[in-house]
């Protein structure tokens, strides 16, 4: 018995050393988020820390408030490649405040942001309608299939954190007394289809998206300015993106902000990678086509991201020391 | 010997010419009849609207009175009644009345329309083994397929809301009503059968005096398991936008609100054990009453 406990010890010890010397950085847990581009941001990471930094990287589906929640309690993925941030202010700022989490790249993406879309044929048929305060005015362009005397504004599927400015912009403009109704598309897939639908038909469609997706892309979804300023960060941060405002003002889109963001135990000796995510940033056109590429080759989040290494070399060998950039390139 | 570890698969190309010529096709397809298609569905979905309509706008007490009425109506059973209308009450007093509301008149639409169709789909495949053998795997595909695998065709022909909401609820919940009719009906006596052959009783009277009659146990089986199936989709017919106790859910998940979820989800719970002791002592009410008159 007494033999046999010790083999397993030595057994366990050698084991144990070994992991250690193959892996330099150890296991990570990396949230992988459902859409589109966050799920080719999390496949490059991914790919290049395992590839050039020997790293073992487990990819962690989720939402924006569930992984931030996760990360934020458990401290658990430990790396969220594209957190959108603004409708998670509220408990994101007292986290970065403590320290508990790190923002390392407060632009990893270029040029996004959420606001209302209309398709592009309805834009170019409707020269004279040019911001949003003159497209409500004509609702009868978007006649809603449950009630066709009334225009279908189609929303933020129930739960995302875009519901309640959707909502409230929805009230703010006075939309419901110009004729207007607001759409629950259920889930992104509702809400994609719904595009993809009338798109396809050559219907118009009038509604909630954001930018770099693969379906502004390939629908050519046009992005409408308000028509109004930005009416400052106390109306959108505590009435617009509020349940159950009172009195919403008008306002523009508040500016989107995406991070990358750590959990500060993690931050903590790993300053290489740390390194390699501040200066990770995706140019806005390099990732709107990669998002076509996906949506028109069917192509996966891992998949897109080999396409990505072996298209935009000169952009992300940019991104890693140069020994790292070879080290991966030979595993392409 | 390295055949024998990679699986001889299709190239990268060829399966993505495939899934692209595939999707390609359902486009040209959506473009072509999906507002034909959408137009046959119209009349359903003025009924759904205004059903809906009519249970929001009637007053709540006279609403709880009709559905007490209407328990009584299926169960004759005064416990029922007071059980539905205290978990009428608790549901509307937790602020989900609205909900309980929308969520009642699409599971009710959705589950007359399943009964119109699967009964006498039923009865049909119950005398043709031919139909049998074709139906019958197309039954196991609506209840195995993932949901979400047709929801998107549904979506691209359809768009988002009530009407694609109740096809999709429909599809998974029609199966149990067709198989258990068509199982009830081939499950009556030879002997039964004989004698009213004897008595000179023609098909559409055989059927209609003594199949049904005998099958009914089985039929209300079916009647009783669509409900549950119905009720059970009400969530994933939230994903393509039917409002109601399921919308609700899907927000709690998205954003871990326990409690929301919670009652939500308990009042889609009451709502299926009303509909469920409602069904079942209905049943077991007509097959007594039948007995008599046969005894």
């Amino acid at each position: 018995m007494k033999k046999l406990l010790a083999s397993m010890a030595i057994a366990a010890a050698s084991m144990g050393f070994g992991t250690a010397a193959l892996a330099e950085c150890g296991e990570i847990k990396m949230a992988e988020f459902n859409w589109a581009s966050g799920e080719l941001m999390a496949n490059v990471d991914k790919i290049i820390l395992e590839e050039g930094y020997g790293c073992d990287i487990e990819l962690v589906i989720g939402g924006t408030t569930a992984i931030f929640a996760s990360m934020n309690e458990k401290g658990s993925p430990e790396i969220a490649g594209e957190q959108w941030v603004n409708a998670l202010r509220p408990v994101l700022d007292p986290a970065l405040e403590e320290g508990r989490i790190i923002a390392v790249n407060e632009a990893p993406i270029t040029g996004l942001g959420e606001g209302w879309w209309i398709t592009p044929n309805t834009v170019e048929a409707n020269p004279e309608l040019k911001t949003v305060l003159d497209w409500i005015e004509r609702p009868d362009l978007f006649p809603s299939a449950e009630d066709p005397s009334k225009g279908a504004f189609v929303g933020c599927p129930a739960g995302w954190g875009c519901q309640h400015n959707n909502i409230s912009l929805f009230e703010a403009f006075d939309m419901a007394e110009k004729g207007w109704v607001l759409i629950d598309p259920g889930s992104a897939a509702g809400l994609d289809g719904s595009i993809a639908k009338a798109s396809e038909r050559g219907e118009n469609w009038f509604g909630y998206y954001w930018s770099p997706t693969s379906i502004v892309g390939k629908y050519n979804l046009q992005p409408i300015p308000f028509g109004v300023p930005f009416a400052g960060a106390d109306n959108w941060d505590n009435c617009i993106a509020v349940e159950g405002c009172p009195n919403p003002q008008p306002t523009a889109w508040v500016q989107s902000e995406v991070y990358t963001l750590v959990t500060a135990e993690f931050a903590e000796g790993n300053d290489d990678i740390n390194e390699y995510l501040a200066a990770r940033v995706y140019p806005g056109e390099v990732m709107g086509s990669m998002l076509v590429f996906m949506a028109e080759e069917q192509a996966d989040g891992e998949d897109a991201a080999y396409e990505f290494l072996a298209t935009y070399e000169e952009v992300w060998t940019q991104w890693v020391p140069a020994d790292i950039a070879e080290k991966v390139k030979a595993a392409l | 010997m390295d055949w024998l570890f990679e699986f001889p698969e299709m190239s990268r190309e060829g399966l993505r010419d495939l899934k692209k010529g595939i999707d390609e096709a359902f486009q040209a397809f959506g473009r072509e009849y999906g507002e034909g298609i959408e137009g046959f569905f119209d009349p359903l979905l003025a009924f759904l609207v205004w059903f809906e309509k009519l249970m929001l706008a009637t007053p709540w007490p006279l609403m709880i009175i009709i559905l007490a009425a209407l328990v009584y109506a299926g169960a004759r059973s005064w416990a029922m009644v007071i059980g539905t209308v205290l978990v009428l009450l608790l549901a509307g007093y937790l602020g989900m009345w609205e909900d309980t509301m929308r969520t009642l008149s699409i599971i009710s639409v959705a589950t007359i329309i399943c009964i119109v169709i699967g009964i006498p789909l039923g009865i049909i495949m119950s005398k043709s083994d031919r139909l049998q053998s074709v139906v019958t795997p197309a039954l196991d595909f609506m209840q195995t397929v993932p949901s979400f695998v047709y929801l998107i065709p549904i979506v691209m022909l359809l768009g988002i809301g009530r009407v694609p909401g109740l096809i999709a609820v429909c599809i998974y919940a029609i199966p149990p009503v067709v198989r258990l009719t068509n199982l009830g009906i081939r499950l009556v006596d030879q002997d039964v059968l004989e004698a009213a052959d004897a008595f000179g009783a023609s098909p559409t009277q055989k059927m209609l005096t003594v199949q049904l009659p005998l099958a009914l146990p089985n039929i209300f089986a079916g009647i009783n398991q669509t409900i549950m199936m119905a009720l059970a989709m009400v969530v994933v017919a939230a994903l393509i936008g039917v409002q109601g106790l399921g919308s609700e859910v899907l927000k709690a998940v998205n954003n871990q609100y326990l409690a929301l979820g919670m009652f939500n989800g308990a009042a889609i719970l009451a709502i299926a054990i009303v509909f469920d002791r409602v069904s079942q002592k209905f049943g077991k009410r007509l097959q007594k009453h039948s007995e008599v008159l046969h005894g």
